[in-house]
């Protein structure tokens, strides 16, 4: 990914992100010019991508606070077929059916939390078991059989209605993604995620309540990963299958974009970032080779080469601290800030609880 | 068979040699810090010594290699015994020695059997099949015990290391290992025998070495010496007092501010005290005594049994650090890696994690606030690199990441500041600024408790001090009485009487 980024210059190790995407725009627009490079392609993949973008920005939010959410796709999925058939089969009206749709999936974070916190299960292990068992209930819900679209014009419109050539999609994201930034960046909700995903231990003895803020973090991914369910069903239809497809490109995009912007923390605008610069490059091969595997191929790749990456800085910034001989009073030679990576690069957190 | 070494490992071990002969038990005797643990690791193979060289019949040691130290047969009751709590017994027995095996397959009925026999040569009756984890400290000890003296003809023993074993032992348990301890020793295997406990070396001990600061003082046959001279020589001649207390010599005590009583949890047992403000209380004991235990349980890091911790009258729940926090409590734990800085987040972050609530307005946390509380106090307290709030806690030294959390700490101006080892790790200068905050802070009106296994430290800044036996508050030393000797003697039972061994 950023194999040649972080050794010339910290500013692009941090934005190397960006001379990437960069790069994919100026060859792809080369080599096809005529294709590649309108506005109709831009137009495409922002609103293909905004849902997947939406998964990340779920997911970023427990991964800061240190734990894996890997309910995300099928909560995603249930809460679109939910929707569907809410209106479908019992001819619910609109908005009554994407509360609906989204409660459950701020139920299934309660349920999520609940195993975690309480019970003491690995997030990992939860969040895997609770996947399996959000399919199972979707297959109940929906008989599996894909229900009907809903056939209101304003439920199709909700996500395609036009604004300024863009989808309106597009714009649901930015306002989600502003609104996240914000909690996570200026509010001490935000501070204690960091907190409790940097030390656990450190931040419980700092008085911050670290069980409450894993379960809270593991409802707003519920609650965010329904609402983006809701809307890929406006814009696609309530697939019965999309939601695990896109449970990858969240990891990848989330731990790629913890490489940008502010290297070591998983945050907003990197993950943004990711998204779209996996999906420019995907769309650019796409063009040029006409193969179908390539999607899958990138998010894997960008997944392990995006962690790998940041393994290596952790390294590399660790590394001279253990020579703890160094006199005191001289600046650390590698002055960069936001350093470590989350524990998450390395190996899965453990119960947050229990400590003796 | 002889056995010499020298090192040259800087500060922590200087130029030591010494000679053990078969068939001898040898006590290794020594505050905390004086070497001993660095001796053990670098005979283990965990450390590479600077210089130096160890023979063992005349071959020499390949230092640097743990298996290498066991094929010659070396054996090693570590400190932290280094048994795999989620293995059984017998595997963690097989892992050094190996299994039987047959056809690369284990045979497991034969290996139970196996360890089944060891366990009981040292006396313990345990289904090998047991997982560690389950096991009590003593019956661990045992384990790491039976490992150390199992029997592989590959590897005769040849030499048995022992790192305070009986520091989690109750006495009788401690009198069955000395007794095996005693036997290893007859049978003609060298014995090195690390304790902080006296009696335990007038018992088994053929010689004994004294270790201060690195510095091999002395080795002398333990027969004929004196309890008290041994103390002395351990701690250092009364002369050797360090530099002039920095508090004052009685505490313009206030009202009680922390009020403990009847705490207990794990090996602490019925613990009560209080502190007043104004004052320094220290907290002083060998390991095993429960001291590194205690102020994490008064402030809610560890769970309570039973006992209450008032601050100011109110009652503060166990497990609750928050709780603590809010009534006016800080704690600082001896952990920074693990339980006190946020190493990934910024000095500015960790400095107002504590308590956000003064860089809030309309639910937004200000920066430039925060910014500016994070840099009053890195220039309180000459934090270095200047000025380098934004900066990850890991790119500091770790003096400089301590004054960061204590400045993190400071900043609230609590009532009640407890800290674990202090200054642990960290250098002479940011030391004596440390500690100098303390003394200021007290005579502010914060009460201070103070944990250490660094006796100087003690006996420099504290009015108080209470000495912590097997879990229990065994002695108070205040006044004239808060010394470097009195401390040491304290903790090392020699003080009142010197009976302190009973159960």
């Amino acid at each position: 990914m950023t194999l040649d980024g972080g050794r010339l210059n910290f500013g692009f190790d941090r934005f190397s992100g960006l001379y990437l995407w960069a790069l994919f725009i100026i060859v792809f627009g080369i080599l096809k010019p005529s294709t590649f490079l309108t506005l109709d392609t831009a137009h495409s993949v922002a609103s293909q991508q905004a849902i997947s973008a939406m998964l990340g920005l779920a997911l970023i939010v427990p991964l800061a606070a240190g734990v894996y959410d890997l309910s995300i796709g099928a909560t995603a999925n249930l809460a679109a077929v939910t929707a569907a058939w809410l209106q479908t089969n019992h001819g619910m009206p609109i908005l009554p059916a994407i509360a609906i749709s989204i409660l459950a999936g701020v139920a299934i974070g309660i349920v999520n939390g609940f195993v975690t916190v309480v019970l003491g299960v690995n997030p990992f292990i939860a969040t895997l078991g609770m996947a399996t068992i959000v399919s199972a209930v979707q297959n109940i819900v929906s008989g599996q059989e894909q229900p009907l679209p809903p056939t209101a014009p304003f439920w199709s419109k909700l996500t395609q209605h036009q604004v300024f050539g863009f989808q309106i999609v597009v714009l649901y994201l930015v306002v989600l993604a502003v609104i996240l930034w914000w909690v996570l960046d200026h509010t001490p909700a935000g501070r204690y995620l960091y907190a409790v995903g940097g030390n656990s231990d450190a931040a419980r003895l700092s008085g911050v309540r670290t069980q409450r803020w894993v379960w809270l973090s593991l409802i707003a991914s519920g609650g965010v990963s329904a609402l983006a369910g809701v809307l890929f069903c406006s814009l696609s239809g309530p697939s019965l299958t999309f939601g695990p497809a896109l449970l990858l490109p969240a990891f990848a995009a989330a731990f790629l974009g913890s490489t940008q912007l502010k290297p070591g923390r998983f945050n907003v605008w990197g993950t943004l970032l990711a998204v779209y610069i996996l999906a420019t490059g995907v769309r650019g091969m796409e063009l040029l080779t006409s193969v179908s595997w390539l999607n899958d191929m990138f998010n894997g790749v960008a997944l392990i080469a995006a962690v790998a990456f940041a393994v290596w800085r952790q390294d590399r910034v660790r590394h001279p601290r253990f020579g703890d001989a160094a006199p005191d009073d001289t600046a650390p030679g590698h002055g960069d800030p936001g350093s470590g990576e989350p524990s998450l690069a390395a190996s899965p957190r453990t119960d947050p609880g229990a400590s003796s | 068979m002889g056995l010499a070494k020298s090192f040259a490992a800087v500060r922590a071990l200087v130029d030591f040699d010494l000679g053990i002969a078969a068939g001898e038990v040898h006590a290794v005797l020594g505050e905390n810090g004086s070497g001993k643990s660095t001796l053990i690791k670098l005979l283990s193979g965990f450390h590479q010594p600077d210089a130096g060289r160890v023979e063992l019949d005349g071959a020499r040691l390949d230092l640097g290699s743990t298996t290498g130290a066991y094929d010659m047969g070396c054996r090693f009751v570590h400190q932290d015994l280094g048994l795999i709590g989620s293995l059984s017994i017998v595997d963690n027995l097989g892992l050094s020695t190996g299994f039987p095996t047959r056809l690369a397959t284990v045979r497991d009925r034969d290996a139970r059997r196996q360890a089944g026999e060891d366990l009981r040569k040292v006396g313990l009756d345990l289904d090998p099949r047991m997982l560690v984890d389950r096991l009590s400290p003593a019956q661990r000890t045992g384990v790491a015990v039976a490992r150390a003296m199992r029997e592989d003809p590959a590897a005769p023993e040849k030499v048995l290391v022992l790192d305070e074993p009986t520091a989690t032992l109750p006495a009788h348990e401690v009198d069955h290992l000395l007794r095996m301890v005693k036997r290893a020793a007859n049978n003609g295997v060298a014995v090195l025998y690390v304790s902080h406990r006296l009696d335990e070396v007038f018992r088994i001990a053929d010689n004994v070495t004294v270790l201060r600061d690195g510095v091999k003082l002395t080795t002398t046959p333990v027969e004929g010496l004196d309890r008290r001279e041994l103390v002395n020589l351990m701690i250092g001649a009364e002369s050797e007092l360090p530099e002039a207390r920095v508090g004052p010599s009685a505490a313009a005590a206030g009202p009680p501010v922390l009020k403990v009583t009847g705490l207990s949890s794990g090996p602490l047992e019925d613990v009560a005290f209080a502190a007043a403000s104004g004052e320094i209380v220290g907290i002083a004991g060998i390991t095993g005594s429960g001291r590194d235990l205690l102020l994490g349980a008064v402030f809610g890091k560890r769970a309570r049994d039973s006992g209450t911790v008032e601050i100011g009258g109110v009652d503060i729940p166990s497990r609750r650090p928050d709780r603590a926090i809010a009534n006016g409590v800080a704690y600082l734990p001896a952990d920074r890696l693990q339980d006190s800085g946020v190493m990934t987040m910024t000095a500015r972050e960790n400095i107002t994690l504590a308590d956000l609530k003064p860089f809030q307005r309309a639910g937004s946390l200000s920066r430039r606030r925060e910014r500016k509380e994070a840099g009053r106090l890195f220039r309180e307290l000459s934090v270095r690199p200047r000025d380098a709030v934004e900066q990850t806690l890991e790119t500091f030294s770790g003096g400089n990441q301590q004054k960061v959390l204590f400045g993190k700490w400071l900043r609230l101006r609590p009532s009640v500041f407890l800290l674990d080892e202090p200054t642990q790790g960290v250098d002479v200068g940011a030391r004596a600024s440390l500690h100098q905050l303390l003394v200021s802070a007290a005579a502010e009106g914060m009460a201070v408790v103070i944990s250490s296994s660094d006796v100087d430290e003690l006996a420099f800044v504290c009015h108080r001090v209470l000495i912590m036996q097997e879990g229990r508050i065994a002695h108070e030393l205040a006044g004239d009485g808060v010394s470097v000797a009195g401390i040491s003697r304290g903790t090392l039972g020699t003080s009142e009487g010197g009976s302190s061994n009973d159960a």
